[in-house]
């Protein structure tokens, strides 16, 4: 019984390259699904169950910002994680993030194990 | 006039992107960008300071590093469209690698990364970096908008 995880950034190749990344370090992963923006997640939500989610910070239509605190805002998919990729490291950007409801901050560019401990941390994901 | 502190960030987050995400390595400078057709991109970010990031990459080296990215089993069956997707996405992250190296404390904005057609390259005044890499040549150019 895996995790159903939820990509959410508007590069299709990002998109690819994360669910490869997921897959190749090795995380329980049950199901991927994708979103090319905020807007589209929350459309997607409301249809389908996921364990995290995972997304960019720029974006069109709805940027990762923006996305928080929709979520936030919504009862049925405020308690859903979330982590964020982003190419921004600064700590401005990551302390807005996690002030706007993110559980966890990974930085492009990272290596599969990386993203494959974030996402077990969030999860409180124990290995015996 | 170009700082010799952003020829050393370009390299350094050139390198930090292209070894970990695209399995490629820098083997030293070049002194001019190279002459064979080239893939470029730029973007433009917003923050303190704000300017623009851009790149051209030779084509063969464009299509090996979408291969590595995307984890093509062969080169040719990429689209072309695929590997502009790449460079974009390359574009992204190098920029903002530099750009987290130059702002420590402020937050910034990086505009979708676009395709450049061949022939247009840096600003006046941008600082270049050359490189040669184990499939190809890479050059960046970065330039701070003037207060």
């Amino acid at each position: 019984m895996g995790f159903r995880v939820l990509i959410v950034d508007d590069s299709p190749a990002m998109r690819s390259v994360i669910r490869r990344v997921i897959l190749l370090s090795g995380f329980d992963l049950q199901e991927c699904l994708e979103a090319g923006h905020g807007a589209d997640a929350c459309r997607l939500l409301r249809e389908r169950a996921v364990d995290i989610i995972l997304t960019d910070i720029n974006m069109p239509v709805m940027n990762g910002e923006q996305f928080l605190a929709s979520m936030r805002g919504d009862e049925s998919l405020g308690a859903i994680p979330v982590v964020v990729i982003s190419t921004d490291a600064t700590q401005h950007r990551i302390r807005q993030m996690m002030d706007l409801g993110a559980r966890g901050y990974v930085t492009k560019p990272f290596f599969p194990e990386s993203l494959r401990a974030e996402l077990e941390r969030v999860l409180g994901v124990c290995h015996a | 006039m170009p700082e010799p502190r952003d020829a050393e960030i370009l390299f350094s987050a050139a390198q930090q992107v292209l070894e970990t995400m695209f399995f490629t390595s820098i083997l030293g400078e070049r002194e001019a960008p190279p002459e064979e057709p080239t893939l470029g991109a730029r973007a433009s970010f917003h923050g303190a300071p704000s300017g623009t990031f851009g790149l051209r990459l030779s084509s063969g080296a464009a299509r090996a590093m979408a291969g590595n990215f995307l984890g093509a089993e062969e080169e040719r069956e990429l689209t072309e469209a695929q590997v502009g997707e790449v460079v974009c996405e390359m574009t992204n992250m190098i920029c903002g690698a530099v750009l987290s190296q130059v702002e420590t404390e402020s937050a910034f904005e990086i505009r979708l990364p676009e395709l450049q057609p061949p022939g247009e390259g840096a600003e006046a005044g941008a600082t270049v970096r050359s490189l040669d890499l184990d499939n190809g040549a890479l050059t960046m150019f970065l330039s701070f908008d003037k207060a």
